[in-house]
């Protein structure tokens, strides 16, 4: 081996040490106790092998099933508003001339209040007795609504939050990638008598796209590890209407005590996420070249 | 030179010197005797009385106590992370009713005797179903033959609070049956108010707690303890059904329009804001006379839960016991046996019952204080006590609350027929059963 690859080599060590305690090793010993039912006799950890009937069940699961279905509703429904509100409040800032600055910091503004805070306002707003929302509905003769306690309208009203709170992640996202893009072909498109739509449609959509996969990529990783939205404000309920995986996870995982079936789950869900993050990469990839 | 000018350092000396005359005023009476302790404790409607406890043993006794509040389901996997470590960060756990068969059954508790040989449990503190005591060669919840492993330190049911105010204006009687309560609240059903508000959601040990009193007031149940230690399973029979077709018709006819999405705080909300004319939950009397949180002060009075025609009123314990981990300094479990000593005194449980929550002393809830306004929740806590069941005493409580929560939830939301959610259950707690080798047995599915 020459010095020089040796060297190649030895500077990337580290990192991936680093790589291998932080990542591979969790997953390793993740992976071991999918296999495993583990009980707790005087104060010592048994594990308990139990083969692959941990993945077995995992069909079987009502809640895990009734998480997947929702968390792809949830993903697909508050993402694609996501990116529509937040690509036209990007279009619009792009327009503005004079305050453009003061009009980004109002319209990032939910996605700097934690969590906590959003589900206590939006808990208060979605109230049956006195959330703000049934008695503008009141006002106008409309009988309130059960926002959160409904199968029929639970999960809608968790989407709206994540929309509220999430909409500003992707308008900062693409709003970057719109002032990125080179004045000199837009004046020449103007120059040239094309209208706004075909502006829009023929020049900035196509090189907006590696902007918008990618936006849309992360934010349907994060769309599909949501959490405390739901734990916040519904607990999952009611019955299953807003189960989604992350919530049936910590539920098997924590409340439930069950580990190994747990880890399972953790696993299957890591390798969905996973296949999402490939493919989605080679979408992005092919963009770019293309562009 | 530290000081650049002199008002800075004169200001300076003021805050030092007023520092030390504000710490000498309130600070302990008395030298601490104690090492710290660390409690971790869930956020509760008498967390409020059990902080202002711990302060006057503070004040009293020098000794310094740490509380680590937390919500229900939070405190339940704090605790489990701490009894599981090298050493526990917490050196008493506040175990719920749901939830303490597995902290005795895994050995992550010291009898509390092997700390202290002296150490006893109070003649007056009730025994909640002897749950304080754990046998573990025959792994069974007794006080006969098993250790002394916990002291309780609230004594959570469900107690029915109503608007006495407007019992009196209808001259209506206190509900023994539900029927009573439903043709009670049928009268005080209004625009706006609820006849009654329950709650119904989904979560750890939520809506399955407090449909309880109605399964049990049919002669249902959810698992039931047979004589040869093997379970049947009870979810599905008839009895169940009666008692939650009850649950449901008070929903339906005289409840809120949202029971399945009602947590604890809504119910005792709505009380509290003069919204429901009656609530089946538990106790928190600070709150309702407290005119800064209360549209209802002194207009809500207490009785026993309701029963049926043909059975007595029963209640569920969600008592909570205090815990002292293996796995911490033997300093810190003399100090929290310390404080259990002071905790189950007179004196203590008298104040705790004065901030606001209710005392796990037979003495003091039967003493004069129960015959004053103020504390007239304390006879129907005393009466209601005796019919206090304790609901699962096996370790894998959690996994059949998962189905139960889920289950109940879905047939108080509609989503499920009542019988389809029951027979449901049913089968899925078998399999629990099944996957944790017990003998059981199980019914046929309902109709």
């Amino acid at each position: 081996m020459s010095a020089d690859r040796f060297w190649r080599y030895a500077t990337l060590l580290p990192a991936i040490l680093l790589f291998v305690a932080l990542t591979i090793l969790p997953l390793a010993n993740l992976f071991a106790l999918s296999f495993n039912d583990v009980e707790w006799l005087n104060r010592t950890p048994v594990w308990n092998w139990v083969g692959i009937s941990n993945y077995l069940e995992l069909p079987e699961d009502n809640l895990l099933r009734a998480g997947l279905l929702n968390t792809v509703i949830f993903a697909v429904a508050a993402v694609a508003l996501q990116m529509l509100i937040g690509f036209v409040l990007a279009l619009l800032t792009t327009q503005i001339t004079r305050g453009r600055s003061f009009y980004r910091t109002i319209f990032i503004l939910p996605i700097l209040v934690p969590g906590i805070i959003i589900g206590a306002i939006w808990k208060l707003m979605y109230s049956y007795d006195f959330g703000v929302l049934n008695q503008i509905l009141d006002a106008f003769g409309i009988s309130a609504l059960d926002w959160l306690g409904s199968p029929n309208l639970a999960l809608l009203s968790v989407i709206i939050v994540d929309v509220w709170h999430w909409t500003p992640f992707c308008f900062l996202l693409l709003l970057a990638g719109l002032e990125s893009l080179p004045d000199d072909i837009f004046e020449a498109a103007r120059i040239d008598g094309a209208t706004g739509w075909q502006i829009l449609r023929d020049i900035t959509l196509p090189l907006m796209m590696p902007a918008i996969i990618v936006t849309f990529v992360f934010r349907m990783i994060l769309a599909f590890k949501v959490f405390d939205e739901i734990y916040l404000l519904t607990g999952g309920g009611p019955g299953t209407a807003t189960e989604v995986i992350s919530f049936t996870i910590y539920r098997r995982f924590f409340t439930e005590d069950q580990s190994g079936y747990g880890a399972a789950m953790s696993i299957a869900v890591i390798a969905i996420i996973a296949a999402m993050i490939i493919i989605a990469t080679r979408a992005t990839a092919g963009r770019g070249s293309k562009t | 030179m530290l000081f650049r000018n002199k008002f800075a350092r004169y200001a300076l000396q003021s805050t030092v010197a007023l520092a030390a005359l504000t710490g000498s005023a309130l600070g302990p009476a008395v030298a601490a005797d104690q090492a710290p302790i660390t409690i971790v404790i869930n956020q509760s409607p008498w967390f409020a009385g059990f902080q202002a406890v711990v302060e006057k043993y503070e004040e009293e006794t020098g000794n310094t106590v740490e509380l680590d509040v937390n919500p229900f389901a939070g405190s339940l996997e704090k605790q489990r992370t701490a009894v599981r470590s090298d050493e526990s960060p917490f050196d008493l756990v506040i175990m719920n009713a749901g939830f303490f068969t597995e902290f005795y059954t895994g050995g992550f508790l010291d009898p509390l005797n092997a700390i202290d040989p002296d150490f006893k449990l109070s003649d007056d503190i009730y025994t909640f179903d002897d749950s304080v005591c754990w046998d573990a060669d025959a792994g069974r919840i007794t006080c006969k033959s098993g250790e002394l492993m916990s002291v309780p330190v609230n004594p959570n049911i469900l107690i029915l609070h109503y608007r006495s105010d407007l019992y009196q204006e209808h001259n209506l009687t206190v509900p023994k049956t539900w029927d009573e309560l439903l043709e009670n609240a049928k009268v005080l059903k209004s625009k706006n108010m609820y006849g009654i508000s329950q709650r119904g959601q989904r979560g750890a040990f939520d809506v399955t707690y407090d449909v309880f009193p109605y399964i049990w007031a049919y002669g249902g149940g959810i698992i039931d303890q047979q004589d040869d230690g093997s379970y049947r399973i009870s979810i599905n029979s008839p009895e169940t059904q009666a008692g939650m077709e009850m649950y449901l018709k008070l929903a339906e006819e005289v409840g809120h329009p949202s029971t399945a999405g009602q947590t604890q705080t809504n119910v005792i909300q709505n009380m509290a804001t003069g919204r429901a004319a009656h609530i089946d939950s538990v106790l928190a009397p600070g709150l309702f006379d407290n005119p800064d949180k209360s549209a209802v002060v002194g207009k809500i009075d207490y009785a026993a839960p309701p029963g049926s025609a043909e059975h007595d009123f029963a209640t569920p314990l969600g008592h909570w016991l205090a815990g002292v981990p293996k796995n911490v300094p033997d300093a810190n479990k003399k100090a929290a046996l310390a404080f259990l000593t002071w905790f189950q005194t007179d004196e203590a449980q008298r104040a705790y019952a004065e901030a606001g929550s209710a005392p796990v002393s037979r003495a003091v809830l039967t003493s004069e204080m129960a015959d004053t306004q103020e504390y007239r929740w304390m006879k129907a806590l005393a009466d209601a006590l005796p019919n206090a069941r304790l609901t699962f005493t096996i370790p894998e409580a959690s996994q059949l609350l998962a189905v139960t929560e889920l289950r109940f939830n879905q047939a108080i939301g509609e989503e499920m027929p009542l019988n389809e959610a029951l027979n449901t259950a049913a089968a899925e707690i078998a399999k629990v059963l099944e996957d944790a080798g017990y003998k059981y047995q199980k019914l046929d599915d309902l109709n």
